[in-house]
């Protein structure tokens, strides 16, 4: 019970409206780490936060204000407690440590969960796809999510129509642990805990969610969820991915951070974007989810258009400058803004594809193989 | 805010001049945003200490209280002095409760009283979570009740518990009590935390004049009470220990034209509101109630409280007798105590107020199979509703249920991981209670001051004896009955016979009459030996009985046609028994009720959710036009829940009968739902 008082503190500052998740945490570390303080005793020591915290009189206005809203999220935290729903802030050692690893300053500042939170330590992989996708695609996640329980890997999903849902339905079938990743508040998901209740206490399933409780679902928050479920898992299976939307973008946005992500290679005659996915860096895996090496996408692929959407992409905007010239990685980061070290930019360039190599002066250049239809078309 | 300053403010807002000492140590405190438990007798003025406040602070000061009645003088007390207040209970409609609520977000009010149980409506929990609802202050009143150690713990109050630890520090949080043991004290600090104040006023009540009446019987209470009662000045209250008793009593004084009504939780609740105001106004000469009266009533000048059965603790004596005298008046206050025979009651509320431990795990069982409401778990377990209200409370109290909402209707789920039941707890607790019944037991053979005793019990160190009881006066009472009494009773007992409540709106039940209780007389006995030890048909007194009883009732009314329940096991008694009556009334028998399939006996159903399940459309009416517009007199020997009356009544409305109206031999004391 003693720690439960932090939680009205934690709600508040989690929802802070004007601040980022960043911003949040980046004081969060001041408060905890930096002062080794309660959120209690930050919030009761208003005189120290110009000095010791050197927050700006906007911030602390703004501080402010949230503090007035204490009370009401001490209504908010006893129905959310009396409900059986847990709040597990970002420094306590029951927080996913593969979140916090994958997202660091960025991961969520609290996790609202129900169920069994041990599952969020277990090694985990992440099935991810389109809402409609193809019976071959909804078969290779069955296989995926069966090797993963029967390997005691915990299947992330998001509970969505098609891939999430055969994911965690497969997982359940095959008697494995489930973290849900909820697109709305915990508190609006009251069907679900209904249809996964025998799961759910029996430490089977986690639900997860990152809003504030009584978000009601939303595309936006469908998309701002996507992260969450990457950054949960250690691997990310794609079943099958368009060439826009969530997955689409997920999977990008992940190759740009340089996760693993193994995406399944498609049959001749399938119409997706996995095997783009593949060129761009992903790694193709067969219907089993064993990786195949040396892939040849060249014939298999239809001219993909995919113009709109490279652009703003940094990776491909990488690829696009190394079709002119030929480049070190360390140039290239002058030249274009990445989120990542030389050495990790290097390392991304050799999954892809169709990235080949040149040593200059001692130092290996990048540039790319111009035969490539496939540039033609980003040309 | 100084002192001079608030009570220039105290004048001009309500009109008094000064605060109390501790009144005003605790509203400084409360100003300061400190956290005060304060416990003090009734009359102290301790609601004075949270509206001053509340008047002071910008935003809603939120009381929690299980007093619906309180809460509606208090309202109208702070509406008389202008200043906004409002409440609300089950007892206003959906509409005008959303409207409080609403006024509260708004700012229109200040003060705003609640029932602990409202903490589980979404209405409520979705405004007061909204940032623009501005709280002030919590106030929880009649704070022993979030103690399982107190005398009225109400599992209602866990929510407000874990709301109050939740609230920010410098917060005001006020809570209020009269009665609480050093015990009760320590744990509702415990519980409340965060650097909670206890101040605690002393508890003595000079005005209460304390006897105790030791009797032989039953019968001598009930003569005595006869032979006194109007010579005790004003209104009261006489408390009985079971639901039954209540009537018993009230029908007694009824019967010797004292004005008197029966008041239990058995009663529906606009009845109760009725009597309550009886109350209020003076109506009657006495309530004669169980312990489900009294919590709610604010009425000054109650003059005389009677128990006809010991409370198990003096506490719980404390807390009801509290209610008497609250004008500073002289008041009477009279314990029966039969050393033959009183014991039994109260030790078995000790003993039975926990179920067995088994029963605990058929609960854990049935919600980890399944998400379920309460009736689903009363039908999974065929535990009574009352016991699985009791299992509940502790299983959601040691984390290993939750109580989870689903639009407005509660289920209940197993949490995962949560630890393994602790009956440790339970079997100290039991112990507690005995070790207080014990206390109580000293109450009645001391023989020095027993308003002492009581202030002593409660941690209260009173250096001087009240000088107004039986003890300090030495004037003992003792009980005289004459033979002219004694038959007044015995007239009175072959003369009274229990209502069956059956009336509702959707069918054309009427209530009808037993000859007696099963359990209280001799009927029981005789029903027993010709239903269970081949004794033959029911013997011709009781058919007599049952004949007087259908005449106090029902007068010269006509019947079209007689039936009778079909029996499950006990062959053609029943049968036999309504043909008599039928003969005996001139009234047409029938034999065409009949069962359209096999029940199991009621008995084996400890649930009245069950009972009714195993009778659903069990009863089947041959040419069932012939019963088109007629009026039915329907016979049965016990009368227990009344499932199958109501079932069969319900079915013969349908068919098209006007009137169906019970008779039965014994009506069983006690029944669920």
């Amino acid at each position: 019970m003693k720690q439960h008082s932090e939680i009205p503190y934690w709600i508040t500052l989690a929802h802070l409206s004007k601040w980022g998740t960043e911003k949040i945490n980046r004081l969060v570390v001041k408060i905890v780490h930096d002062n080794q303080m309660s959120l209690e005793t930050f919030f009761h020591s208003e005189n120290e936060w110009k000095d010791k915290f050197a927050l700006s009189d906007t911030d602390i206005l703004d501080l402010q204000n949230a503090k007035s809203e204490l009370p009401n999220n001490a209504f908010l935290a006893e129905d959310l407690l009396s409900q059986g729903f847990e709040v597990v802030p970002i420094n306590s050692p029951e927080y996913s440590k593969t979140l916090k690893a994958n997202l660091k300053l960025k991961a969520p500042t609290i996790l609202y969960v129900k169920g069994n939170k041990q599952i969020m330590q277990a090694n985990s992989i992440a099935i991810v796809g389109s809402r409609d996708a193809d019976d071959i695609s909804l078969q290779f996640t069955d296989n995926i999510a069966k090797k993963a329980s029967q390997q005691f890997r915990v299947v992330v999903s998001g509970f969505a129509k098609g891939v999430d849902k055969q994911a965690l339905d497969s997982a359940i079938q095959y008697k494995g642990q489930s973290i849900i990743v909820l697109p709305q508040g915990i508190m609006t998901f009251g069907s679900g805990i209904k249809k996964y209740y025998k799961e759910i206490t029996a430490g089977d399933v986690l639900v997860l969610s990152t809003f504030h409780p009584k978000s009601v679902w939303s595309a936006g928050l469908a998309m701002a969820r996507n992260p969450i479920i990457y950054a949960l898992a250690t691997e990310i299976y794609v079943a099958q991915s368009s060439e826009s939307g969530g997955t689409w973008a997920g999977v990008i946005d992940g190759l740009k951070k340089g996760r693993t992500i193994l995406v399944r290679k498609p049959n001749q005659n399938e119409k997706n974007a996995n095997l783009i996915l593949i060129e761009k860096g992903a790694k193709a895996v067969d219907f089993e989810g064993n990786a195949i090496e040396n892939i040849e996408v060249v014939e298999a692929i239809e001219k993909p258009n995919i113009n709109g959407t490279s652009k703003k992409n940094e990776i491909d905007e990488v690829i696009i400058l190394l079709e002119k010239q030929t480049l070190t990685p360390k140039q290239i980061l002058e030249k274009v803004k990445l989120n990542m070290s030389d050495k990790e930019l290097a390392k991304k360039l050799k999954s892809l594809p169709n990235i080949q190599t040149v040593k200059k002066s001692n130092k290996i250049h990048y540039f790319v193989k111009q035969e490539s239809p496939t540039l033609f078309a980003i040309k | 805010m100084t002192r001079q300053q608030a009570e220039q403010k105290l004048k001009s807002t309500f009109g008094f001049n000064e605060f109390h000492d501790n009144q005003w140590t605790v509203i400084d405190k409360i100003l300061q945003g400190q956290r005060v438990l304060l416990i003090e007798k009734t009359g102290f003025g301790k609601s004075l200490c949270y509206q001053f406040p509340a008047t002071q602070f910008e935003g809603v000061t939120i009381i929690f209280s299980p007093l619906i009645a309180l809460m509606r003088d208090q309202v109208q007390k702070m509406q008389d002095l202008g200043i906004a207040a409002n409440f609300i209970s089950s007892q206003h409609t959906e509409e005008e409760n959303n409207q409080t609520i609403n006024d509260a977000l708004n700012g229109k009010l200040k003060l705003l009283y609640i029932h602990p149980a409202r903490m589980e409506n979404v209405k409520w929990l979705e405004t007061v979570r909204d940032k623009n609802f501005k709280i002030a202050m919590v106030v929880v009143d009649e704070a022993h009740c979030i103690s399982t150690w107190g005398h009225d713990f109400i599992p209602s109050y866990r929510k407000i518990v874990n709301l109050v630890n939740l609230l920010p520090l410098n917060f005001p949080v006020l809570a209020t009590t009269a009665t609480a043991t050093k015990r009760v004290e320590e744990d509702i600090k415990a519980q409340i935390g965060k650097n909670i104040i206890s101040i605690r006023g002393n508890l003595l009540r000079e005005n209460l004049k304390l006897y105790v009446i030791t009797v032989q019987s039953e019968d001598e209470k009930m003569i005595w009470l006869a032979q006194n009662l109007e010579k005790i000045q004003g209104t009261g209250v006489v408390y009985t220990g079971t639901r039954v008793s209540t009537e018993i009593y009230a029908k007694w004084f009824e019967y010797l034209k004292i004005k008197s009504v029966h008041y239990n939780s058995g009663i529906d609740t606009e009845t109760k509101k009725d009597i309550e105001q009886g109350l209020m106004s003076n109506e009657y000469k006495c309530v004669v109630s169980t312990n489900a009266l009294g919590m709610g009533i604010d009425k000054s000048d109650i003059r005389f409280v009677v128990h006809t059965q010991i409370p198990v603790s003096p506490i719980h004596y404390y807390q009801e007798i509290g209610r008497a005298g609250r004008d500073g008046k002289p008041s009477h206050i009279i314990l029966f105590y039969n050393p033959n025979d009183d014991k039994t009651l109260p030790l078995s509320f000790i003993e039975g107020g926990r179920p067995e431990i088994k029963k605990y795990q058929r609960v854990i069982d049935a919600v980890k199979s399944e998400r379920l409401g309460l009736h689903g778990i009363i039908k999974a377990t065929n535990l009574k509703q009352t016991q699985v209200n009791v299992i509940l409370a502790d299983l959601i109290a040691q984390g290993i249920v939750i109580e989870a909402i689903d639009r407005n209707s509660k289920k209940y789920e197993f949490k995962f991981g949560s630890p393994a039941l602790d009956t440790k707890s339970f079997e100290e607790l039991r112990d507690a209670k005995l070790k207080e019944f014990d206390e109580m037991l000293n109450y009645l053979t001391i023989s020095t001051c027993r308003m002492k005793f009581l202030c002593d019990f409660l941690g209260d160190n009173l250096h001087k004896d009240c000088g107004v009881c039986d003890n300090c006066r030495q004037k003992n009472i003792q009980v005289s009955v004459t033979e002219d009494w004694r038959n007044k009773l015995a007239d009175f007992r072959e003369t009274y016979f229990p209502i069956l409540e059956v009336e509702n709106k959707t069918t054309n039940l009427v209530n009808g009459v037993a000859a007696s209780y099963y359990g209280i007389s001799n009927v029981g006995q005789a029903l027993h030996r010709s239903k269970y030890e081949n004794g033959g048909d029911f013997p011709d007194w009781l058919l007599r009985l049952t004949l007087k009883a259908f005449y106090r009732h029902f007068g010269k009314e006509k019947f079209d046609v007689v039936l009778y329940v079909p029996p499950t096991e006990s062959g053609d008694l029943v049968k036999n028994f309504a043909e008599k009556i039928a003969k005996s009334l001139n009234f047409t028998f029938s034999n065409a009720l009949k069962k359209s399939r096999t029940t199991q006996s009621q008995k084996i159903f400890q649930t009245g959710l069950l009972k009714k399940d195993n009778l659903k459309d069990a009863f089947i009416l041959e040419n069932p036009n012939q019963i088109i517009g007629k009026t039915v007199l329907l016979i049965d020997d016990i009368y227990d829940s009344g499932a199958t009356i109501k079932e069969i009544g319900k079915y013969l409305s349908k068919l098209g009968a006007v009137k169906v109206a019970p008779l039965v031999i014994a009506k069983t004391v006690g029944g669920d739902l």
